[in-house]
């Protein structure tokens, strides 16, 4: 990010120079408006929807959602460690319902535990499986449709949800591909012991 | 149909946690709490990519850099306006959310293109950023995952852009 700043700041500061060095402070204290208007309309969204996931996460939904999704987890990390799997449902449940902070810590708890554990696949799994970034909405997004008066602000579900699904299941398959000679080096897989001969 | 979801999911969730005896209010509040931290810890790093924004759009460069990157993007169906927000969006969260307000408000909340950008927004993540957390304590990193995702995220670019026009 710092180098694509610098370059940017550069690129911009030398045309403003060239073309019309009376407009450079007036765009700049725009900018600084604008980013004191977003974080007001942000600062509302994030009231409402973390307000939402505290009950959400108090009354037990949160982690009733991670345990449906545990038995998919085990194959698809290929890992049977318990407190890996359950960091790394957290992580990507928390983050399916874009609840903004949470997926991260999560994620990156669970690599540690992947990796420690010898099991760079899961680590690399979950990290796709999360900047694929497969999403029922984005409350950041809708809170911005909103706020600039759209008439109907959650017609965008239905497409964001359908694009993540479809990018995630090509990045995972291209995971699989890509990954395969590494399959044999790791310990049987006890969830599927006919594929030994 | 999609003006119920909101309020449907609400009410579920809510009648759920009335049904599992939990504190409405607290539980709220609680969740609340967490609220200013984090727009605090994404402030400065928002206010200095709009800054930026602001200034790249005003000299002019963002025209001539979408200008430059349409004939690309329209080979894929990719308006040319969403040209910064698809090149930010791997480096950084704050800095895209920026340019998704920029577009909603310039073109309106209902244009194709500002549908089109909220579903590039939701539907990708800041795949070297995120990897830069997560992969942080690895001893080698493989470049694989982060390949994979942006080529996930690209194509949930493409793809969104064709069911924004469809659906």
């Amino acid at each position: 990010m710092n180098g694509v700043f610098a370059a940017m700041f550069f690129a911009s500061l030398l045309s403003f120079l060239i073309l019309d060095p009376e407009g450079f402070l007036p765009a700049l204290l725009a900018g600084g408006e604008k980013a004191v208007s977003l974080s007001l309309s942000l600062a509302a969204a994030y009231c409402v929807w973390l307000g939402f996931f505290g009950v959400m996460e108090q009354s037990g939904l949160t982690a009733l959602f991670a345990r449906a999704v545990r038995p998919a987890a085990r194959r698809l990390f290929r890992s049977d460690d318990e407190k890996a799997l359950s960091a790394a449902c957290c992580s990507v449940s928390a983050n399916l319902l874009s609840l903004p902070g949470a997926p991260t810590p999560l994620g990156i708890e669970a690599t540690r535990r992947f990796l420690e554990g010898g099991n760079p696949f899961g680590a690399h799994m979950l990290f796709v499986l999360n900047a694929a970034g497969v999403q029922l909405f984005s409350t950041t997004a809708l809170s911005f449709r909103l706020a600039a008066g759209s008439a109907s602000p959650a017609d965008i579900v239905l497409p964001t949800f359908l694009a993540t699904l479809a990018s995630a299941a090509f990045a995972v398959c291209l995971l699989f591909f890509t990954a395969p000679n590494r399959r044999k080096k790791r310990r049987p897989r006890p969830l599927r012991p006919r594929a030994r001969r | 149909m999609s003006a119920l979801l909101f309020p449907l999911l609400f009410l579920g969730v809510f009648a759920f946690a009335l049904f599992k005896k939990v504190k409405l209010f607290d539980a709220f509040s609680g969740g609340v709490r967490g609220a200013l931290p984090l727009l605090a810890s994404l402030f400065p790093s928002l206010a200095a990519v709009l800054i930026l924004s602001e200034l790249f759009s005003q000299s002019g460069l963002s025209e001539l850099l979408a200008r430059l990157l349409s004939p690309a993007l329209n080979f894929f169906g990719i308006p040319k306006e969403l040209a910064p927000l698809l090149l930010v969006k791997p480096f950084s969260g704050s800095g895209s959310m920026a340019f998704l307000h920029e577009i909603i408000s310039t073109y309106g909340a209902d244009s194709y293109l500002a549908r089109c950008a909220c579903v590039v927004y939701g539907s990708s993540e800041t795949c070297f950023y995120l990897s830069a957390l997560y992969f942080a304590g690895a001893k080698k990193v493989s470049p694989l995952p982060v390949l994979a995702a942006l080529a996930g995220n690209f194509l949930a670019a493409v793809l969104g852009c064709l069911f924004c026009r469809i659906l």
